[in-house]
């Protein structure tokens, strides 16, 4: 079972996985699910409306995200995908799903999901990591405090350079 | 010059700390080098032939002589006792060990400098006019706008990882002194109809395996929205450019696919969802700007005997002809360092020659010191009364060869000499070339010309906007050269076009004396060798070359 | 004939193989004359991930009684850059390193390291 770690409040912790992925034809399981994208545009409806476990949804870097919007509702992680570490798109994504979609939910990355990059990470906006590289909820959380200060705006709070400058 | 404050410095610490913990872990075997290399590449450490190569950054070409001096001492301590200036205004090290790699960052982030950035796919050193608040021409100076954008750019949470590397130019000037169209983003400053200033935005320039000369996607951009319009063509480009195929990844196959006007819509409209909120405050824009207002400029100082020196040292007089620039107030002049010493290695610097250099700048250039991309140095602010004495100081050092934009001045990338990606030399090709025309009379009754080496597609040589351009080809295991001719880097930006077949090592110097010869024959007054060409076309060049070919 | 390479993890510096370990000098490298001896070398390098990085095979020819790669690229990583004639390990001198610059390799190469007169 791979890890989860997940942040709440900016507390770094090992979790438990409720969620399962589900194929596409397979039928609903109960609980917690993680359906694909096309899945969730398919039987959109029906799934919004199921009430014995919570929905999830897992897009693909090459998944536009505006096509989230109107179907948020009861969706309670969305997933993003790292096919490689370098490939740079669910960071945009999470971004947008933040503070365009104004998404409130989990946004969990998965895949080559490496610490290295938990500061970026954490900055755009996921707070569920399955780490491929064996870190833990601490060394995690050490990576992604790593930088005590940012350039630029992002989809978390923290204050970039110029509007801590401005306090001084 | 910016000077950084205790949140620059803070990103430097963070950084290299997180940099020692990610070597130790590659050498404990906890990282496999497939995961390490993207990492280290980040911090712009290669593994080259002989050793690992590291690249600091010279942000957009600017360094102080505490910082000179630091990279002297690196020369010594960690390397060979010399350093390479790249055609990114760069300095690279060639003999570096990964165990001292994190030392060397740390003595970097001591006078606040790093490799951030360097490599990897991610936004590179900005590349800024080398005479910037000097240079009589230039309408205010683009350095505010280069130190605002490294910010901006450092550690970029959603721009770390793009499809492929990221360069952005700026210029203030009419003349382009940065190659800004072959540049992913170039940033050409220009005055609004209100007074106010603003940029011609140019993206999709580039070199490689495909060169282009970039379009303007918007002819007049505030200054004030920049920070906006750059997230959204980074926003554009890191979804939508290809990650299938390394050699389409860059933003310039994209906008080329899309073609000009549908990139530029696509911009715009991400453009107005991000909004105001996405720019830099003005207060955060003139807290750099005062970092870039020079204090120290005398008004009217004395020019002491400079002209009659002038008059009386013909070799004096060649150098001042032609590695002095006019600068923007009286009585001050521009020096260029030729980094291309006849016969020597194009860029390199040995530690003693970067103290020199750091020593003149402090007594004589108000502390101030660029490097081009043409792979010189500069000492901005010479009061002309000095320039004799810089002059003698920089010839004993061997560092005053008066070949600036001429014949000898000669760009080349490391090639196979160093590099892993490379098929063929650069080096001994330049020194090759520089040597047949060495004497100083015949190189000046030539004029410009811009040769420029790269020993393999990735054109870090630049051959693509060479008047004489040589890319290294590797045929059949052996060392073959192939030449275009026509490309410019400067404000009227070319590719150029091939000549004709590929030629043997042995042959390439005296195809490039066949082509200056055959412009000598036909160019006519006031030409240079690119305005010949331009009238002429290639045929009496091709001519030159290819007509005894055995 | 062939010798195995690599550079080293810890300074980048070019090695090649000898009876598992690694040596700094081509003149010491093991050469071997057998398709599946080199590639059991090879296999076994693979699995020195802490110690070397891409270990690879290269061919080899003779020259003036010694071993010579027949790439000129591999013949560059043995001597050192041809620009600065005393760094890298050409910086020793010697019969082998002379007879690397020599070497006229067979069919992939030009020979010519010595064509360009060097400062």
């Amino acid at each position: 079972m791979p890890k989860l770690i997940r942040s709440t409040g900016g507390v770094f912790e090992e979790v438990e996985d409720t969620f399962v992925a589900i194929e596409d034809e397979a039928a609903d399981p109960g609980g917690d699910i993680l359906v694909s994208f096309s899945r969730l545009k398919g039987g959109g409806e029906a799934l919004a409306a199921r009430s014995h476990g919570r929905l999830g949804v897992r897009l693909e870097p090459e998944d536009e995200i505006e096509d989230l919007e109107g179907r948020l509702a009861g969706v309670a992680l969305v997933a993003l995908a790292f096919p490689k570490f370098r490939d740079g798109r669910p960071f945009t994504a999470a971004r947008l799903l933040r503070t365009r979609l104004g998404f409130k939910g989990e946004i969990r990355a998965v895949g080559d999901v490496l610490r290295d990059q938990a500061g970026f990470m954490v900055r755009c906006g996921f707070d569920a990591f399955v780490p491929a590289d064996g870190a833990t909820a601490s060394s995690w959380a050490e990576a992604a405090g790593r930088h005590s200060h940012v350039y630029q705006r992002a989809a978390d709070a923290r204050a970039p350079a110029f509007v801590e400058r401005q306090g001084e | 010059m910016y000077r950084y404050d205790a949140i620059d410095r803070a990103v430097l610490a963070d950084r290299t700390a997180e940099f020692r913990d990610q070597v130790r872990r590659r050498l404990a075997g906890e990282l496999t080098e497939d995961q390490f290399k993207p990492l280290r590449l980040m911090n712009g450490l290669y593994l080259q032939l002989h050793a690992y190569m590291l690249r600091v950054a010279v942000p957009y070409g600017s360094l102080n002589p505490v910082q000179m001096r630091a990279l002297a001492d690196i020369a010594r301590r960690f390397d060979r006792g010399y350093g390479h200036f790249t055609t990114r205004t760069n300095i690279q090290f060639n003999w570096v060990k990964l165990d001292d790699a994190p030392d060397i960052l740390d003595a970097l982030a001591a006078v606040d400098l790093h490799a951030i950035q360097t490599s990897g796919n991610c936004i590179r050193n900005v590349t800024a006019d080398p005479y910037a608040g000097a240079a009589a021409d230039e309408l205010e100076d683009p350095r505010v706008w280069c130190e605002a954008i490294r910010q901006w750019s450092s550690l970029h949470p959603e721009f770390s990882f793009l499809p492929r590397k990221f360069k952005i130019a700026v210029t203030a000037s009419p003349h382009d002194r940065t190659a800004a169209k072959v540049h992913d983003i170039g940033l050409l400053l220009r005055r609004g109809r209100d007074g106010e200033t603003g940029f011609e935005v140019i993206v999709g320039g580039g070199m490689g395996r495909t060169p282009y000369v970039g379009p303007t996607i918007r002819a007049y951009l505030p200054s004030d929205r920049l920070f906006s319009y750059l997230e959204a063509i980074l926003r554009v480009y890191n979804r939508h450019g290809r990650r299938d195929n390394i050699y389409k990844a860059r933003i310039k196959i994209l906008v080329a696919a899309l073609g000009a006007e549908a990139f530029a819509r696509e911009v715009e409209a991400e453009w107005e969802k991000i909004g105001p909120e996405g720019d830099l405050p003005r207060a955060e824009i003139d807290r750099i700007g005062a970092a870039f207002t020079n204090p120290d400029f005398v008004a009217d100082p004395a020019s002491g005997d400079f002209e009659a020196r002038r008059a009386a040292e013909p070799a004096f007089a060649r150098f001042v002809r032609n590695n002095l620039k006019a600068h923007i107030r009286p009585g001050y002049g521009i020096v260029d360092i030729s980094l291309k010493g006849i016969g020597e290695t194009p860029g390199d610097i040995s530690a003693d020659q970067m103290d020199l250099v750091a020593d003149l700048a402090e007594r004589f250039g108000q502390g101030d010191i660029r490097s081009t991309h043409e792979q010189n140095l500069v000492l901005p602010h010479v009061r002309l009364e000095h320039v004799h004495e810089v002059w003698k100081a920089l010839d004993a050092a061997g560092l005053a060869t008066p070949n600036i934009n001429l014949i000898s001045d000669i760009i080349a990338c490391p090639g196979l000499d160093y590099c892993a990606l490379a098929n063929a030399r650069a080096i001994c090709v330049a020194q090759d070339i520089a040597r047949r025309f060495e004497t100083p009379e015949r190189a000046e009754a030539i004029g410009e010309f811009k040769i420029k080496i790269s020993g393999c597609i990735n054109a870090c040589g630049h051959h693509h906007v060479g008047h004489i351009g040589i890319l290294g080809v590797d045929k059949k295991g052996e060392e073959f050269y192939q030449l275009t001719l026509g490309g410019s880097g400067a404000e009227d930006a070319a590719v150029g076009k091939m000549l004709g077949p590929a030629l043997p090592i042995d042959r390439v110097t005296d195809a490039v004396e066949a082509i200056v010869d055959a412009y000598l024959r036909e160019r006519r007054e006031g030409e240079r060798f690119l305005d010949t060409l331009r009238r002429t076309g290639d045929a009496p060049f091709k001519e030159a070359v290819y007509a005894e070919a055995h | 004939m062939k010798a195995l390479t690599a550079n080293r993890l810890s300074d980048g510096e070019v090695v090649f193989w000898k009876d598992g370990t690694w040596v700094e000098r081509l003149s010491e490298a093991q050469v071997f004359s057998d398709e599946a001896g080199a590639g059991e070398a090879e296999a076994s390098a693979r699995t020195q991930r802490t110690v070397v990085i891409d270990p690879y095979l290269i061919d080899l020819v003779d020259s003036a009684g010694f071993w010579a790669p027949v790439s000129y690229r591999e013949r560059i990583r043995a001597l050192g850059p041809t620009n600065h004639e005393l760094h890298g390990k050409q910086a020793e001198g010697g019969g082998a390193v002379e007879a690397l610059r020599q070497a006229h390799g067979a069919a992939r190469s030009s020979g010519r390291v010595n064509l360009i007169r060097r400062k």
